[in-house]
């Protein structure tokens, strides 16, 4: 090991490369709850730099880890004992943007939120939008495929990723895909997305840039019970007119969040709907006023709809806020992250609540109810003895009441470590078997994040080196 | 060995933050570095590790704690609301108490000690009248070389402590003012414009004769006794005064945390002089003048912006006075000036000051205003002797004087 870091600081310098006690502390934990071991922190700034740390780790056997902003939910960053954690955020230029093809390359450091500030004067910006969009980085949006409330009509960050630049667990750099719409070949981008730090190293991305839109509205729909507002949700999807954004918060959920920001939540409705419309000025006055008309005739006991920039930013800084607001509440929180069908959203919902209650524990939840993606919300104490198992016990149950209901693990923060051992609940031994051989292809000796994604033993037949 | 003195961040202070990360971004050394070891999460996660035992205060920890600016920004996008400044103090107190070494015992001496020594603050002000007026001022090193971003000091060197002043007619009720320890010699313009604007409002303005320095430089650097000295004989000194203002925003902000949590508390009485002229402003006891007198660029000092979540009314009072208040930027990044900052950190500080220098020039505003004199002079040094820099309240007050010399013509 001494050797290794020898080795990186007369690549990197003094500073560029960390090893004490302290330092390995503060990066072996990401947003989640696990804390991992100590790794040799590297910060390369080139993609050759990024090269040259990896071809370091392996000729000492270090595993690698890649880390954006360690804002990651799954401990998708976390690194075991004596790895190489490979810190992306310096690589945060902006490299080039084509205003008119309406795409850029950009470092894997360049901060969600900066890039849409960035193009803001071309009238373009980054779609997938997640909560953390002020801190999270584009390398860890691409590497945990990441969602947000208005990846309802644009899709999540997959689909506006057009090529990237990888440097690959044996220290090549490889780029895949790229600017032509349909790129011959395998499309090993859409491979890349989602990956988590298990194929590669991503070192440049080039992004697809959305157009911004010319009107606004969102509108504020509260309702009596969960099923009201859930059924709204269904028809408005059925209705043909997908929001740009359709997000759900439950009484607990508003009444925490009201507590935090006042952004004039109602705070005795069972259930509120918040939807954004964009587009051009007549099409979104239509659209209002069909939300407005479904949300009626099922049951919403008010409606309120705002057009201006300044209102429509606080009903929204209310829903970005939920995580904060249920910070308050108690000095942990876990947030659980599984999709399920539009139609069985207020069964999973009452069945979670069960759940809470058999394990007391305190549960809100909020979550993107056009796409299904829920995300209860427990906060707890770790402190108090037992505590952390019994959250785990009951997120664990949570996602098979979720996966019991046709539907899936994760709907945008990752598996990581966090949902490793629960991949089996969902794919076949042959399905794991598949993908363990797609990971081998890009990493034979298993370096890249290992123990992240898929559960041990997912090669059915493992004669390849473990 | 975990902690050793009663200032030590505390475990309900330390558990308040959720590992989130939503506070990086704001965090000026985090933009330079990308480094979770001088981000706020990376700050309290040292801190949490030596609370539970895992780490110790070793020179690492120091260095860690003594990067942060305490500009405090992280503290305003927390969602977990955490008390950030007051655990960084408590953690400089212990990094103080622990690691002793000569520079930080000397910038103890400095900010603990000599600035409550009225005699020392004034020695020091001739010397640097003086130094100002041979013009040797731009060439010295460090914490002398900062000189060159004061204002001109004038000789005899001024003082407000121990003096009164009364309205034309009858007082309608009594104002303490602060005075501070280097306020009043070096920026003694500003209190000027505080004393003459409340008198023109009706107040009789006291500056009492035992008050001493707010504590805030000190308890940045860790010298957390010697601060608390500092505040309890402001305590007393202000004792009897229903309203305490504060013309410097990094002591408006300290008082304001540190005197006392009661209703009948210091803290409780002292007001930020842009709060108060701001509000006198808007009942209408001081005059709105409208002139168009062109545009200013707003530097938002810290600890008014994040400390105290004073943002409207430095523009407020801009605005009375006929100026455009121009922004600068978006977040209220620190200017780098951070106190002793600059002295322990001068790259960092530097790069801070260019930067906001940048942001400043950008505007083509000839005028800037700050109404902190850290920033003050961090901003004087950065930019050239073409654009202005001066506290709201004092460009209020030259539009109100020249206003009423129109009048009386
Ligand atoms: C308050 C809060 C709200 C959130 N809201 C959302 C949300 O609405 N939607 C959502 O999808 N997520 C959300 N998240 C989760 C998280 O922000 C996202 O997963 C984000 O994409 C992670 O980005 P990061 O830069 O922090 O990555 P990290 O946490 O540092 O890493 C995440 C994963 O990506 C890998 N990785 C990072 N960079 C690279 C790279 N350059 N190359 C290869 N692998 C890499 C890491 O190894 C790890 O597996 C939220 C998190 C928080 C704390
Ligand atoms: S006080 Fe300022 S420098 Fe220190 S951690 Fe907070 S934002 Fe960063
Ligand atoms: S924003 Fe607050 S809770 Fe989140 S990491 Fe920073 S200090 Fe902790």
């Amino acid at each position: 090991m001494a050797r290794a870091v020898d080795e990186l600081t007369a690549l990197l310098g003094d500073d560029r490369v960390r090893d004490h006690p302290l330092d390995q502390h503060l990066f072996a934990k990401d947003a989640g709850l696990r804390r991992g071991g100590a790794p040799i922190v590297v910060f390369p700034e080139s993609s050759d730099e990024v090269a040259a740390v990896v071809k370091i780790a392996g000729a000492h056997g270090m595993p690698i880890v890649a880390r954006g902003a360690g804002t990651g939910l799954a401990g998708g960053a976390v690194p075991q004992e004596g790895s190489l954690l490979v810190v992306l955020t310096r690589m945060n230029r902006i490299f080039e943007i084509d205003e008119v093809g309406r795409t850029a390359w950009v470092g894997p450091g360049v901060v969600n939120l900066d890039l849409s500030e960035a193009t803001a004067d071309r009238g373009l910006h980054f779609a997938p939008d997640p909560s953390s969009q002020s801190a999270c980085t584009i390398g860890g949006n691409v590497a945990t495929n990441a969602g947000g409330p208005h990846c309802l009509a644009e899709g999540s960050t997959v689909a506006h990723i057009l090529g990237v630049e990888l440097v690959t667990a044996d220290g090549s750099t490889v780029i895949l895909g790229g600017e032509a719409p349909d790129t011959p070949g395998y499309d090993l981008r859409g491979v890349i997305v989602g990956s988590e730090g298990t194929l590669g190293i991503v070192t440049k991305v080039l992004v697809r840039l959305t157009e911004n839109h010319l009107d606004a509205a969102t509108l504020l729909m509260a309702f009596d019970t969960i099923e009201d507002a859930a059924r709204t949700v269904s028809e408005v999807i059925a209705a043909g007119v997908v929001p740009a954004a359709l997000e759900m918060m439950d009484k607990p959920m508003c009444v925490a969040v009201e507590n935090f920001v006042q952004a004039g939540y109602p705070t005795d409705a069972a259930a509120v709907l918040l939807a954004d419309v964009l587009g051009h000025p007549a099409g979104t006055a239509a659209s209002i006023e069909l939300l407005s008309d479904i949300a009626v005739r099922n049951g919403a006991t008010s409606v309120r709809v705002a057009t201006d920039e300044s209102e429509r930013a606080l009903l929204w800084k209310g829903r970005k806020s939920a995580f904060g607001a249920i910070a308050q509440a108690a000095p942990d929180y876990y947030l659980n992250d599984t999709v399920v069908p539009r139609t069985r959203i207020a069964e999973v919902i009452s069945k979670t609540y069960e759940i809470a209650e058999r394990y007391d524990i305190t549960l809100m939840n909020v979550f993107h109810a056009g796409d299904g993606n829920l995300h209860p919300l427990v906060s707890f104490d770790a402190a108090e003895p037992g505590m952390t198992e019994r959250v785990v016990a009951a997120a664990r149950e949570m996602v098979t009441v979720a996966v019991a209901a046709g539907g899936t693990l994760s709907g945008e923060h990752g598996i990581g470590f966090e949902k490793r051992d629960l991949m089996s609940s969902v794919f076949s031994p042959e399905d794991l078997d598949a993908q363990a051989r797609l990971r081998e292809a890009f990493d034979q000796d298993g370096v890249l994040n290992p123990g992240k994604v898929l559960p041990e033993g997912s090669r059915c037949f493992d004669w390849g080196p473990a | 060995m975990g902690w050793v003195t009663e200032w030590a961040p505390t475990k309900v202070e330390l558990d308040a933050c959720i590992d989130c990360g939503l506070c990086l971004p704001v965090c000026p050394t985090f933009q330079l570095t990308g480094d979770e070891a001088a981000s706020p999460r990376g700050r309290l996660t040292a801190m949490r590790a030596v609370d539970e035992g895992i780490m110790v205060v070793d020179e690492r920890f120091g260095e860690i704690m003594d990067f942060c600016l305490q500009c405090r920004a992280c503290e305003v996008v927390c969602p977990s609301m955490v008390p950030f400044g007051r655990a960084m103090e408590g953690a400089k107190a212990e990094v103080v108490a622990q690691l002793p070494d000569a520079r930080r015992a000397f910038k103890r001496s400095v900010f603990g000690r000599a600035l409550r020594v009225r005699g020392l603050v004034t020695m020091a002000s001739w010397m640097a009248a003086g130094a100002q007026r041979t013009g040797i001022a731009p060439r010295l090193p460090g914490l002398l070389g900062r000189i060159a971003g004061l204002r001109p000091i004038p000789i005899p060197v001024p003082s407000t402590r121990g003096r009164t002043w009364d309205p034309d007619g009858i007082p309608k009720g009594t104002i303490a003012l602060f005075s501070g320890c280097v306020m009043d010699p070096w920026f003694s313009e500003v209190h000027v414009a505080v004393i003459q604007l409340l008198r023109t409002a009706g107040f009789r303005v006291v500056a009492p004769e035992k008050q001493t320095c707010c504590g805030a430089l000190a308890a940045h650097e860790g010298a957390a006794y010697d601060a608390a000295d500092m505040v309890e004989r402001n305590v007393q000194a202000f004792e009897g005064f229903d309203t305490v203002v504060v013309d410097a925003a990094g002591c408006s902000a300290h008082l304001k945390a540190h005197a006392g949590g009661d209703g009948a508390s210091l803290a409780a009485r002292v007001v930020d002089a842009t709060e108060l002229v701001a509000s006198l402003i808007a009942e209408g006891s001081l005059p709105t003048i409208d002139v168009d007198r062109g545009p200013v660029a707003i530097q938002d000092p810290c600890h008014l912006r994040h400390a105290q979540r004073i943002v409207d009314e430095p523009r407020a009072i801009l605005r009375a006075a006929g100026y455009q208040p121009v922004e600068i930027d978006t977040h209220g990044m620190c200017c780098g000036a951070a106190g002793a900052y600059q002295l322990s950190h001068p790259e960092t500080s530097d790069e801070l000051g260019r930067r906001k220098a940048d942001q400043v020039r950008t505007t083509g505003a000839k005028i800037v205003a700050s109404a902190n004199p850290g920033c003050e002079m961090q901003l004087r040094t950065h930019l050239d002797a073409t654009v202005r820099v001066a506290h709201p309240v004092e460009l209020y007050w030259e539009a109100v004087s020249e206003a009423r010399v129109i009048a009386g013509n």
